[in-house]
């Protein structure tokens, strides 16, 4: 996994003032979007650690509770617009799992402000550096006390 | 009551002997006269076991999951009308045929809260029966081979009972104030699955808090993994879920489970016009897609 690589940020994650972000990308669009916002040297916002799955039909949600169990303090899921899936319909069945299993989220008492969905195609480097920037002073501003009830 | 049982028996009875099925699943008078069981008829003259009244509370759908029932081929099964739905939805996912099932419905106008039953309780009331029973619109089965008419009096509602009450008022709650009611409900769990087995849809042979490579859910003895297994269990039932309320029914420790599938179910109607066991042909609601779906969240 790609966090692993990286070098742990000084705080250790854990700090309110550094919020871990995890972001799950399909490979085809939203990780090359990052890919380009990368190779375009732009900058954006440090916080986020970035896992690489085939498709966002391929991220469970069990990898977000997961993410949030471990102690993320922001979780974004992002994949391919609307049609252009390259498996064709992956990010439609995601849609329609996320609308259901984000309500269920809410419900059990998580701030539905920790957890993001965005469709970054391939060209949208720029749009990957504002997504990531905005979510992370989003996470910032808000308390700490959320989403633990999967820390147990 | 001596007529339902007539018919029930009877029908129970020919299909024995027509060898159309080789067992039949009812209820029957359990030791208790105000508890019913599940009783498995495989002979003719057994059938005079059957019976039916309003303590029939459990989902007898359940059972057609298991190995050791799947293997008689051909099951009658006594249904009531939210049962039905139950094997409606096995039926849209291919756990169960259609030919091989012979459906006996029973007319049903609500089953009586067995805390109550347990304390004399004998009337079919707004007051007595579960909350799944005052929010029911299929009293009579949805689809049957054999229907016997209820004889129990129509259920009354005032309307001054809200089911589920408790959903209104914690969507209405903050994220904070919803955590800390989960949280007290979920430290309960002692992680017996019983909510699992009671249920008719769940019918994994290897269940997810079963995988150990990875381990998503936690299982040790502490209250570690106790949200991630409601969680998830709720998760895989949002959309499946027809509300027969068995879970909460065999929960030990009372979580109130069908606050979160009845949740869920109401969600996922408002998002998709979805709800599950009401048709044999329709796609399950997460197996297909539209190109219209709800797309307010993303970015």
């Amino acid at each position: 996994m790609e966090d692993k690589k990286e070098k742990p940020v000084k705080s250790g994650g854990n700090n309110v003032s550094d919020p871990r972000i995890i972001a799950f990308v399909c490979n085809w669009c939203t990780y090359s979007g990052a890919d380009l916002a990368g190779t375009s040297r732009m900058k954006y916002s440090d916080n986020v650690r970035v896992i690489k799955l085939p498709c966002s039909g391929r991220i469970d949600p069990l990898f977000i509770v997961e993410a949030f169990k471990k102690g993320a303090k922001g979780v974004l899921v992002s994949g391919c617009h609307p049609g252009d899936c390259h498996y064709i319909s992956g990010n439609y069945h995601s849609r329609r799992k996320y609308a259901a299993f984000r309500d269920l989220l809410g419900f059990l008492g998580v701030d539905l402000n920790r957890l993001e969905f965005s469709w970054i195609s391939a060209s949208e480097g720029n749009k990957w550096v504002s997504v990531i920037n905005e979510f992370t002073d989003k996470i910032k501003s808000l308390n700490d006390n959320s989403s633990d009830i999967f820390k147990k | 009551m001596a007529n339902i049982d007539e018919k029930l028996q009877k029908i129970a009875k020919d299909l024995l002997e027509s060898g159309e099925v080789s067992l039949v699943i009812g209820f029957a008078v359990g030791s208790n006269p105000q508890r019913m069981r599940p009783v498995f008829i495989t002979k003719a003259e057994d059938a005079n076991r059957l019976s039916f009244n309003h303590h029939a509370v459990q989902d007898l759908a359940v059972f057609l999951k298991k190995p050791e029932v799947k293997k008689f081929g051909k099951i009658g099964i006594v249904v009531k009308g939210c049962d039905e739905k139950a094997l409606n939805a096995l039926i849209q996912e291919y756990q169960v045929s259609r030919d091989n099932i012979k459906i006996i419905g029973v007319e049903c106008n609500g089953v009586i809260r067995q805390n109550l039953a347990d304390k004399g309780e004998t009337a079919v009331s707004e007051a007595s029966v579960y909350d799944k029973c005052l929010i029911c619109n299929e009293h009579t089965p949805i689809l049957y081979d054999y229907l016997v008419p209820s004889e129990d009096p129509k259920l009354n509602l005032s309307g001054n009972l809200k089911p589920y009450a408790r959903i209104e008022e914690l969507d209405s709650m903050s994220p904070e104030e919803k955590n800390s009611f989960w949280e007290k409900e979920f430290d309960k769990c002692i992680k017996c699955y019983a909510c699992r087995q009671a249920c008719p849809l769940c019918y994994c042979s290897r269940c997810i808090v079963e995988k150990n490579m990875p381990q998503w859910i936690d299982t040790n003895l502490e209250e570690t993994g106790n949200a991630q297994w409601n969680l998830i269990r709720a998760y895989h039932l949002s959309g499946r879920c027809i509300g027969c309320g068995e879970c909460e029914r065999a929960c030990p420790v009372n979580i109130p489970l069908m606050l979160i599938n009845e949740k869920m179910a109401r969600d996922v109607n408002n998002l998709f016009g979805y709800k599950s066991g009401l048709d044999i042909n329709a796609k399950p609601v997460f197996g297909v897609f539209s190109e219209s779906d709800f797309n307010e969240f993303i970015k």
